[in-house]
């Protein structure tokens, strides 16, 4: 994409989630599709963040181990927006 | 309308993961760019989104022309163009190399350009070198010659690969 629609690999990052769950505008929406048929690395990235969503979908609370569920309540209660 | 469309190998859609049947209708409901309906490409988009697979596809209904793509609510694959396989991404990577040498291969600060695009055909990354000669021309005269670099690569796929034209 030109210069003044750029986005770099940081800011594709950044906005992935929102990519993810189709929370982008269009124009947003095609500068991340137009970066990702150049970048091998966003492209692995995306895959993985997919492959991250589909496995954690299928997680049933008994296949959480009780101490990392512990862990991890403790942490989202203690998580405050910076 | 027939345009054409990139996708993964196994005719695979590269951002929604959709296994394209061959010769079946797809619906989509409705054309609502880069959210909902069949994206597919006219020539002039085609270096946009170059991709491992070449498929023309016939397009129904209201078609939604956009800046990169167009977008219909109903497609079905026409068939593969095989003309663009591993040989024809080569001599595409080659001539963008040889235009962006010739044209900038001995300016300064634009020269770097030639040899990244070097570096990214050697490891067969011909999308990336695509936009690497497209930057250098946006480089060296500002957006309009991005787009007229990518026309240029657009240019080469039509006649190469015996693309109709828009």
């Amino acid at each position: 994409m030109r210069l003044d629609q750029e986005l770099t690999c940081a800011q594709v990052v950044e906005i992935v989630t929102a990519y993810l769950e189709d929370a982008l505008g269009a124009a947003d929406r095609e500068r991340v599709e137009e970066h990702l048929v150049f970048c091998d690395g966003c492209s692995t990235y995306l895959g993985q963040m997919r492959e991250t969503i589909a496995l954690t979908r299928r997680l049933e609370p008994e296949h959480i181990p009780s101490r990392l569920q512990d862990e991890l309540l403790a942490a989202f209660r203690g998580w405050s927006p910076a | 309308m027939n345009a054409y469309k990139f996708l993964a190998d196994g005719a695979v859609s590269p951002f929604a993961g959709f296994r394209w049947p061959v010769g079946a209708w797809v619906e989509a409901g409705s054309a609502d760019v880069c959210r909902l309906g069949i994206h597919a490409c006219r020539i002039g988009d085609l270096p946009f989104w170059l991709g491992p697979e070449l498929w023309e596809i016939e397009l129904d209904g209201d078609v939604v022309a956009h800046t990169r793509k167009v977008v219909a609510p109903r497609g079905r694959l026409v068939r593969r163009v095989e003309a663009w396989n591993e040989a024809a991404r080569q001599d595409f990577g080659a001539s963008v190399l040889r235009r962006t040498r010739t044209r900038f291969g001995a300016v300064a600060v634009l020269g770097g350009y030639v040899g990244d695009i070097e570096r990214h055909l050697a490891t067969g990354r011909v999308p990336l070198a695509a936009f690497a000669a497209a930057r250098a021309a946006e480089r060296a005269g500002g957006p309009i010659e991005y787009e007229r670099e990518r026309s240029r690569q657009a240019a080469w796929l039509a006649d190469r690969l015996s693309l109709g034209t828009d």
